[in-house]
């Protein structure tokens, strides 16, 4: 796993989201993440929301409004005003693979 | 009165003072067997504190040799113990903690030839492995033989806890229905582990076995919790279980 916690990964993702808002794509939500209310600005979809908190996409699930979704493809899955997200962080331990 | 020598009456004092545990709840401890997977991060303050509070039999699997990057965060292995076995390692201090307690020591990995018979003798499991094809493979095991285990995991500055009541409340799987692929989940090794981060969790699934085995409280089920340390908040989230489960839904497809 590539470049967790580098500053060059946050940069560039701090870069697309910026990109994305000022295509005009940006929208106003509140909503609940982590149990916390919080007021969101930009895309409508998950991969953006994640990636303006600065998450690691990749070993998270998300659930949403008590759903939870086993799936990656965080730009596909639409977030809605009011929605309750958590994200679910996988957490492996020492080793990727035993031998 | 209860089946508690002298010894362990003093031993067990505050744990026998407590209403909600007293002789009753010491000598469930006294007659629990724990399964204990992993000798590490996680494994070692799982096994000092159930050591420590008298829990009866412990089971304590382990394939691995104490490393100096472990004793950041491995707090039941010294720096003597360099090179040696994690089990005997952990047998060792086991031991100098509590000499009544029953260790059985199995230095081999988890496997799916092995975890059955395994299973069979104990009635509560502890993960504290450090994969996810194991972390799956237990389990998977443990709905099917409907043993109720407490998982744990540990990455960074963030924990999760699930206590789980194998076919009957939310497993692992049904939050997260498959491994990760290969290389998408960083490992501590490579993401790092702040040290007493897997005291924090480790202790929790402690605290959860005790709870287990005296009965006492609520237990995690059908919750999971996540620590995060950098903001030293935890956040609960609701588990239900999945009919679609592949291990503990309608229509299972691994059996």
């Amino acid at each position: 796993m590539a470049g967790i916690g580098l500053d060059a990964e946050k940069d560039s993702k701090v870069l697309s989201f910026e990109t994305k808002c000022r295509e005009g794509e940006a929208q106003t939500l509140s909503l609940v993440v982590q149990g916390k209310k919080v007021t969101y600005r930009g895309p409508a979809d998950m991969r953006s929301l994640l990636e303006s908190r600065g998450e690691n996409t990749l070993y998270a699930n998300v659930r949403i409004n008590g759903e939870v979704l086993n799936r990656r493809d965080f730009e596909n899955i639409p977030i809605a005003e009011g929605d309750e997200i958590d994200i679910l962080y996988f957490m492996g331990g020492g080793i990727v693979q035993p031998d | 009165m209860f089946n508690l020598t002298e010894e362990e009456i003093q031993r067990y004092a505050r744990h026998i003072i407590l209403p909600e545990v007293g002789g009753a709840g010491q000598e469930k401890l006294k007659q629990a067997r724990v399964l204990v997977v992993g000798a590490g991060g996680l494994g070692s303050p799982v096994l000092l504190y159930l050591t420590a509070a008298g829990g009866g039999k412990i089971g304590l699997i382990e394939d691995d040799v104490v490393d100096i990057t472990n004793l950041q965060r491995q707090v039941l292995h010294f720096t003597p113990d360099l090179g040696r076995h994690k089990a005997e390692s952990a047998e060792e201090t086991m031991k100098k903690i509590n000499p009544l307690v029953e260790i059985d020591v199995y230095k081999e990995r988890l496997t799916k030839d092995n975890i059955f018979p395994l299973l069979e003798k104990y009635d509560i499991v502890v993960d504290g492995v450090d994969n996810f094809p194991t972390r799956y493979l237990l389990n998977d095991a443990c709905v099917m033989k409907r043993k109720r285990r407490v998982e744990g995991g540990i990455l960074r500055f963030m924990g999760l806890i699930m206590t789980i009541d194998g076919g009957s409340s939310a497993c692992y799987r049904c939050v997260f229905e498959e491994p990760p692929p290969p290389g998408t989940v960083p490992s501590c090794a490579e993401a790092g582990i702040l040290g007493a981060v897997a005291g924090v969790v480790g202790t929790l699934q402690a605290t959860e076995v005790l709870k287990l085995i005296t009965g006492v409280g609520k237990p995690l089920y059908n919750r999971m919790l996540q620590f995060d340390a950098e903001e030293l908040s935890f956040h609960e989230v609701k588990a239900q279980r999945n009919p679609k489960c592949p291990v503990c839904g309608e229509n299972p497809t691994i059996t």
